[in-house]
């Protein structure tokens, strides 16, 4: 059977945020739009499994969270890290970038810093302020982890805006 | 609150107002005392706050019509057909919108003053319940039988023509031979991938029976239906009217008497 009219109806309302999420994960509009694409597709294959008394929104985040492992997943298949790539991000985070100058982007390059699993919980907290328990149900992990990977996310991201950034490097050396 | 950890994790749920009343209230009495505790709460919120500002106006975007798309027809296009697809649906709409309202009215009083409800076109929608939720026996003869249309023009008495839906992502199934009143009409069936259904009844006329395009809807069920060149076209699917009519459009350029390509006129869709 394909998804009724009605649930078509209730995907179309949830694409700005669906498309909010995929854009926090993934900066650039395009693949960002990629992602909500899956999402919006793999939620009419799986219509049936939604319960309308449910948060949608909560359940299309819990998809996009999936397609966006997998796409993870994928791209850590293809992609080989250069350390050359890896060394010139440090140099770059070596300046003082200032006090207001280009804030915005010290913010996202900060977030993009953070491991996935760290990011998508203070996303889905600060951004789609989810509660923690609708965190854990998204990303099915306990609630207790959401507490503690939320907290160590915003410590590191914090630390990163301060310009600590190097000190994180060690763990990134050790990948490398 | 014993160890650093615990109180940094219990720190940041209370910045998420995540502690129930009695953590809360122990919490920013331990604050009063802890000021460097204090400020680093205050940067994480001002933290959580920047990063609602910096992805907050995604949502008061407009949707592009490729993802609007998706949310209509099958998934798997690939996203530059689903920006096709919404184009088009934009012009159908505007077709719908253009010269519509006085063919509705006018039919609608023909219908009256005949007093004829159009029993085929209820017959249609009947089979097409009836036979679209079967898994297996969904058709009497598949598709791939080259006979198909043979038989089933012979049977009914108007040409029958076995449609190619599959620009717009359906395939053919295959078709069946129904009793329609005294007479006898001919199901042909479609799926796309996901496996929705649709399906087109033919019939023969009779006299004096409306040709225009009409569009009626039955409950999740939508109909479009029209009489041309001496046979009745009745497509019904629960689809959306714009997905529906796209498939009519089609259907309609490819009957047997169509000259290539020619479209329904733009004032023989009724809403």
């Amino acid at each position: 059977m394909h998804a009724p009219p009605a649930f078509r109806r209730r995907l179309l309302d949830a694409i700005p945020r669906l498309r909010r999420y995929a854009r926090s994960l993934n900066f650039e509009t395009a693949p960002a739009d990629d992602l909500t694409q899956q999402t919006l597709e793999r939620a009419l294959l799986h219509w049936s499994q939604f319960d309308p008394q449910r948060d949608m929104v909560v359940w299309l985040l819990s998809i996009a969270h999936n397609a966006h492992l997998d796409g993870l997943r994928r791209e850590a298949r293809l992609t080989v890290t250069d350390p050359a790539d890896i060394e010139r991000a440090q140099d770059a985070e070596g300046g003082d970038p200032g006090a207001d100058v280009g804030l915005q982007l010290d913010l996202k390059a900060a977030l993009g810093l953070l491991s996935a699993e760290q990011r998508e919980p203070l996303l889905l907290v600060c951004v789609e302020q989810l509660s923690y328990a609708e965190v854990a149900t998204v990303m099915n992990i306990p609630v207790g982890t959401v507490m503690s990977r939320v907290c160590r996310a915003r410590a590191t991201l914090r630390r990163f805006l301060n310009g600590g950034y190097a000190a994180a490097s060690p763990v990134l050396r050790r990948v490398v | 609150m014993t160890s650093d950890r615990i109180n940094e994790e219990q720190l940041s749920a209370w910045v998420d107002g995540e502690l129930d009343a009695d953590a809360a209230a122990r919490m920013e009495a331990w604050l009063q005392s802890h000021p460097e505790e204090r400020a680093r709460a205050a940067l994480w919120a001002s933290d959580r706050d920047a990063l609602r500002k910096q992805f907050g106006p995604v949502v008061d975007e407009s949707i592009p019509p490729g993802l609007r798309a998706a949310v209509w027809l099958r998934p798997g296009l690939p996203r530059w057909a689903m920006a096709a697809v919404a184009a088009g649906l934009l012009l159908a709409g505007a077709l719908l919108g253009g010269g519509a309202v006085w063919q509705l009215d006018h039919q609608r009083e023909a219908r009256l003053a005949a007093g004829t409800p159009q029993g085929w076109v209820q017959r249609a929608a009947f089979a097409h319940s009836v036979f679209v939720p079967e898994p297996r026996h969904a058709v009497e003869v598949k598709a791939q039988e080259e006979h198909l249309a043979r038989w089933l023009t012979r049977r009914i008495e108007v040409p029958v023509k076995l449609f190619d839906l599959r620009a717009q992502g359906f395939e053919l199934v295959g078709g069946r031979l129904l009793p329609d009143g005294p007479g006898k009409s001919a199901q042909l069936m479609y799926q796309d991938a996901q496996g929705l259904r649709v399906t087109v009844y033919l019939r023969k006329p009779e006299q004096g029976t409306p040709a225009a395009f009409r569009y009626e809807r039955q409950g999740e069920l939508g109909l479009f239906y029209w009489v041309d060149e001496g046979c009745g076209y009745a497509l019904v699917g629960a689809l959306p009217r714009e997905v529906l009519l796209s498939l009519a459009q089609a259907i309609y350029a490819q009957h047997p008497g169509a000259l290539p390509a020619a479209p329904p006129a733009a004032s023989a869709a009724a809403g």
